[in-house]
């Protein structure tokens, strides 16, 4: 009968020559993993840092050759105010702040009932219609901007912010239900199952139990939505003459503009993606990943 | 030979210890059970030697070759997951042919063991089904095939019964039992469930908190455990324990209630060296013996509940303060609230020192 | 879930959705492609009579030769604007008396009429009647009831009778004119706005319509236009270099975000960052790198393996243009393929690869044979997708090459639409966008579908 009770440390062993290298390799195979993760960072952060440290420089520097190591020499304003002085700039980014926020909160509206359908209901022509918006999703938005605009011109909407938010909305709205749907989905029935046994009504299960549960997945979508809207070039540039958004605007003066200007502009088109993608990285995969059926 | 021999192996999850110091050699063709409750570090054993985790420190020795160090496909070990871990996309017959041509064996000797395989497991006529349209039992089969296919010298079995209805698990322990000790693989397998434990076992390690407890034969983990807990959590209903009081006078002898009992001489001596006036008192359900008529030499205590079990009957009883289990023929009359009179052989009291919760044997 | 009889929440739910995908989406989109096939002003209808209530007699092609056979004066409904290539004459009501002393009121084409009187602003307000030249016409000048020569005759006054303007009213003409249509000789009465006379109204030509037809026109211009090949050949050589390379980095990425380092989560930041850019920024940022002054040069001149700066956005370096906006374009939208990647990934269960590794798999056996199939779903959306995506490619293309020296198909589309103003050619590009997207989604569709059905997977 043997027993092995009570913890006494081992004393030290010399690891052989042979355990040695295999203790190496997992090192190295761990460190060649952190190797690529490293270069993959600096692939995506050299290009953001260049532009970062043209924008806020001056517009010599930014002419200049060959470009020296250090950034920032001098650190100057110079060039981000040239670039956010410049002809419809600032009414540009108002533009399209208006035009983001109101496809973001026109098309949660629209999609989180549909998507809230789709996840609980099951009735007929469901898988049609979740068919159909697969289809709509993967449009290409160049087909759809021509119609439209022509659309709007007959219909004395043209060139105006608010039907270009019409526009993006449209875009904008089978990820979003098709993303809420997801998210509803993640969250059992039991939950407002045991909330309406508890006294609730349908509608107070829902606003107590799934409502907050939800949030963080619609904001994080929300938040997509107001990027996708942001960066959005083609339609804009289709649908904007006179109020235009920002990258209607920039890809407008591009061929006449300096350096300077792009490349304060690109940075200052950058910064959303900077500030939003931080907060709403765990929430990247549940978006999509319902969409790999 | 596929002597499994594991020395002072522990691992870690930064600050906590999941398996600690643990000593373990599985002889060739032997079958052990890691048995233990849930977070006793069983899995992560079997992990650690798989290779699916490195050991932080000790030695694993699998067949004489030191493998401590080595990656999972490099042990030849062969593995069924708790989660059966078959492969979605692929057919039977490919999942079972997986490990084989990944170590690129030939095709036909690859058809013949599959073959084989999935006559052993009964389910040849499954071989171009997929796993999306099959039952839980018929996964577990092919993964348990998937295993012998490798014809390894070591398989290591994870939980396979856990998520089987109760009444396959039973048919299907019967079944492995006799399929592996054919087939007669150096085997460890891991549980939570005693009986299977006790049931499959040559040999079974009880673990709690990631320590061993005890390594031996199921009769004998059963009849002599080594401490409070290996007796509590083997056996249904687990072993009863009591608290009695050291009487130091007129020899040794030992109080429970106002019933005297005197341990044997080469224990008694091992009781008279404990410091204190208590000592514990472990014994099985099935080793007490219960007479409905008052007796000199018996206990009396008063039955709370009387469970008839089909095969037994099993009465709790109240002695003190603790609350006894005892199984009696299911003839037995009793009814609740009645008295019994407990009559305790010696020879089946296991003494427990009341600190170190330790069996105490001579 | 709800019981069997029909519980209608569900499609009020969906009702807004619909509806405004519906409005916006589904309606413009057939416009759209409807538009590229249909030539709103191909066809002119003519009429039995000057007149737009009068039946129609025909149809005739814009740019037919037409001969003109007579003219006609004819009211401009009030309400249309004035239009280009109007041809109109003006009635005056004169007033007067004969030199018999009737009084006489009445319309007459001005030409007619002599004005001899005009107040301050130009209008006329007296004048004699003109004689008529050329011998064997009527020498009287007849006057009508209304501002038509087809109306009542009121009276017939002598050459130089003076009279009064008391109105007077801008018509518009109309030809009645003979020409050929699908080898049939057809004729009919036109509104002089649609058509283009010379040769002293006796030819004419058809110069726009008022009614559509299907015609291939828009697709044939724009086939031929001399920037579509090009833009083609661009936009299907970047597809088909970019989509590649994008996915073997994506499943890299995934991978290094799966082994679960430490610092995970900001691996996971920066990997996801460029989800967010605009691909003009991304444009703007390979700019940066590679024009003259740019990055690029910098640290070749640096590193001391060049002595001048190298074009590279040029006219004679477009394989460089090329180059960098396959790299824009790598970086910036491969990240959306590592997040379905990692999706999928995640889908699989980690003792499903513990086994394959545990049965023999090393690494690349693993990829290729438990991840890869498993991923198959992910990757077949994912990659029609960006198919789509990339065969949309703009924002990039401009802003490294202006849109001119490399030009891809959205390019087309927009200076189309924007620079040449013609609708109907852009969406014939735009629809020609769709119909590539749609084979290839058709293409991977079934190139994967075929091996599920194969292994008989569910």
């Amino acid at each position: 009968m043997s027993t092995n009770i009570g913890s006494t440390k081992p004393a030290p062993r010399e690891l052989n020559s042979f355990q040695r290298k295999m203790l190496r390799r997992q090192k190295l195979n761990r460190g060649f993993t952190y190797g690529i993760g490293i270069c993959i960072v600096l692939w995506i952060l050299v290009p953001i840092f260049f532009i970062f440290s043209m924008a806020f420089t001056t517009p010599e520097v930014v002419r200049s050759y060959p470009k020296s190591i250090l950034p920032f020499i001098p650190f100057s304003m110079d060039t981000m105010r040239f670039f956010l002085a410049s002809e419809g700039i600032w009414a540009g980014t108002l533009n399209s702040i208006i035009v983001a926020v109101i496809t973001l909160l026109l098309s949660t509206i629209i999609a989180a009932p549909a998507g809230y359908a789709i996840s609980r209901y099951i009735f007929p022509w469901r898988n049609f219609y979740r068919l159909s918006i697969l289809t709509v999703r993967a449009f290409p938005i160049v087909v759809l901007s021509i119609p439209l605009a022509i659309l709007f011109i007959r219909a004395g909407i043209f060139d105006n912010i608010y039907s270009l938010a019409l526009m993006h909305t449209a875009l904008a709205l089978p990820t979003s239900i098709l993303v809420i749907g997801s998210v509803f989905a993640s969250i059992p029935y039991d939950l407002e199952e045991a909330a309406m046994v508890f006294g609730c009504t349908p509608f107070q299960a829902f606003r107590h139990v799934v409502l907050p549960l939800v949030l963080p997945g619609m904001a994080a979508s929300a938040v997509f939505t107001f990027v996708l809207s942001w960066n959005e070039v083609f339609a804009a540039s289709i649908l904007t003459v006179q109020n235009r958004t920002l990258p209607a605007q920039v890809l407008a003066a591009l061929t006449n503009s300096s350096e300077a200007y792009q490349f304060a502009g690109g940075f200052f088109m950058l910064i959303p993606a900077l500030i939003f993608m931080f907060f709403i990285r765990n929430y990247l995969f549940n978006m999509w990943g319902q969409v790999s059926k | 030979m596929a002597e499994i021999k594991i020395e002072n192996v522990q691992k870690r999850f930064g600050d906590f210890v999941a398996v600690d110091d643990a000593t373990l050699t599985v002889a060739d063709r032997e079958f052990v059970v890691l048995l233990g409750p849930s977070g006793c570090g069983k899995t992560t054993l079997l992990r650690t030697i798989a290779g699916l985790g490195m050991a932080d420190s000790g030695r694993i020795s699998i067949g004489g070759r030191d493998v401590t160090y080595l990656p999972p496909r490099e042990r030849k070990l062969s593995m069924v997951f708790q989660s059966y871990a078959i492969f979605p996309h692929m057919n039977v017959y490919d999942n079972i042919a997986f490990g084989l041509k990944m170590s690129k064996v030939a095709k036909p000797e690859m058809d013949r063991r599959v073959h084989e395989s999935a006559e052993m497991l009964h389910i040849e006529q499954l071989l171009d089904r997929f796993p999306g349209k099959m039952s839980g039992g018929q996964r577990q089969r092919v993964a348990v095939a998937r295993a012998l296919a490798m014809q390894a010298d070591v398989l290591l079995m994870d939980e396979p019964l856990s998520n089987l209805d109760a009444l396959l698990r039973l048919e299907m322990r019967a079944e492995l039992k006799r399929l592996l000790s054919d087939i007669g693989v150096t085997t460890i397998y891991v549980t939570h469930d005693q009986i299977e434990a006790l049931s499959m076992g040559d040999r079974i390690a009880v673990m709690k908190d990631g320590v061993i407890q005890q390594i031996d034969h199921p009769t004998t983990v059963y009849d002599l455990p080594s401490n409070q807990f290996v007796g509590s959590f083997i056996g249904n209903p687990p072993m009863n324990f009591l608290n009695g009081e050291i009487v130091r006078e007129n020899g040794l002898q030992v109080r429970v209630g106002d019933y005297l009992i005197r341990p044997e001489p080469e224990l008694a001596n091992l009781i008279q060296n404990i410091d204190g006036t208590t000592v514990r008192l472990g014994i099985r359900a099935e080793n007490m013996e219960a007479v409905a008529q008052p007796a000199d030499d018996a206990l009396q205590v008063s039955v709370l509940v009387v469970e008839p079990l089909g095969s037994q009957n099993l009465l709790t009883v109240r002695i003190g303060d603790d609350l006894v289990k005892v199984a009696t023929h299911p003839t037995f009359d009793a009814a609740p609230n009645t008295d019994l009179w407990l009559r305790f052989p010696t020879d089946q009291i296991r003494w427990i020192h009341p600190e170190s919760n330790v069996t105490l044997y001579a | 879930m709800n019981s069997k009889k029909r519980n209608w929440t569900p499609y009020w739910l969906l009702l807004p959705s619909f509806i405004y995908l519906a409005l916006f989406f589904a309606y413009p989109m057939v416009r759209g492609l409807v538009l590229a096939v249909w030539d709103d002003e191909a066809l002119l209808p003519m009429r039995t009579e000057a007149t737009l209530n009068s039946p129609e007699s025909g149809n005739i092609h814009i740019g037919e030769q037409v001969e003109i056979l007579g003219r006609q004066g004819n009211l401009i409904p009030a309400d249309e604007e004035v239009v280009d290539n109007l041809l109109t004459e003006t009635w005056f009501r004169v007033e007067g008396e004969t030199e018999s002393g009737e009084a006489f009121s009445g319309w007459s084409s001005e030409t007619r009429i002599r004005v001899r009187e005009e107040a301050d602003d130009g209008t006329p307000l007296a004048g004699t009647v003109r004689t008529k030249l050329g011998s064997g016409a009527d020498p009287l000048t007849t006057l009508y009831s209304e501002p038509n020569e087809k109306s009542d005759v009121v009276a017939s006054v002598e050459p130089r009778t003076v009279v009064q303007i008391a109105e007077l009213t801008t018509l518009e003409l109309w030809f009645n004119i003979r020409g050929e249509e699908d080898g049939q000789v057809v004729e009919g009465w036109v509104p002089s706005r649609f058509l283009q006379i010379f040769e002293d109204e006796t030819r004419g030509r058809i110069d726009r319509g008022t009614a559509g037809e299907f015609t291939t026109e828009f697709i044939s211009k724009m086939v031929n236009d001399r920037f579509f090949w090009p833009a083609v050949r661009t936009t299907l050589l970047l597809m088909l270099l970019i989509i590649p390379a994008q996915f073997v980095l994506a499943i890299i990425m995934a991978l290094v975000i799966q082994a679960r380092l430490k610092f995970n989560s900001i691996f996971l930041y920066i990997f996801s960052i460029p989800l967010g850019v605009s691909d003009l920024a991304a444009g703007i940022l390979f700019f940066a790198i590679f024009t003259q002054n740019g990055l690029l040069n910098s640290v070749l001149q640096g590193l001391g393996l060049i002595d001048t700066a190298r074009p590279y956005l040029t006219n004679e370096t477009r394989y460089w243009i090329l180059i960098a906006i396959w790299l824009a374009e790598v970086w910036r939208a491969t990240s959306i393929v590592m997040v379905i990647v990692v999706s999928g990934l995640q889908a699989i269960s980690d003792e499903v690869l513990e086994a394959a590794e545990l049965f023999g798999a090393g690494l690349w056996d693993r990829i290729r044979y438990v991840i890869l199939p498993l991923l198959r779903p992910s990757l077949q959306v994912a990659l029609i997708l960006r198919t789509i995506l990339a065969l949309q490619v703009f924002a990039v293309v401009v802003a490294l090459s202006g849109g001119d020296v490399v030009t891809v198909l959205a390019n087309e589309t927009y200076r189309q639409y924007f620079e040449l103003r013609n609708n109907n050619v852009a969406a014939a590009y735009a629809g020609f966008i769709l119909l590539l997207s749609m084979i290839t989604s058709v293409i991977y569709l079934n190139a994967i579908r075929t091996q599920e059905e194969i292994e008989g997977d569910a």
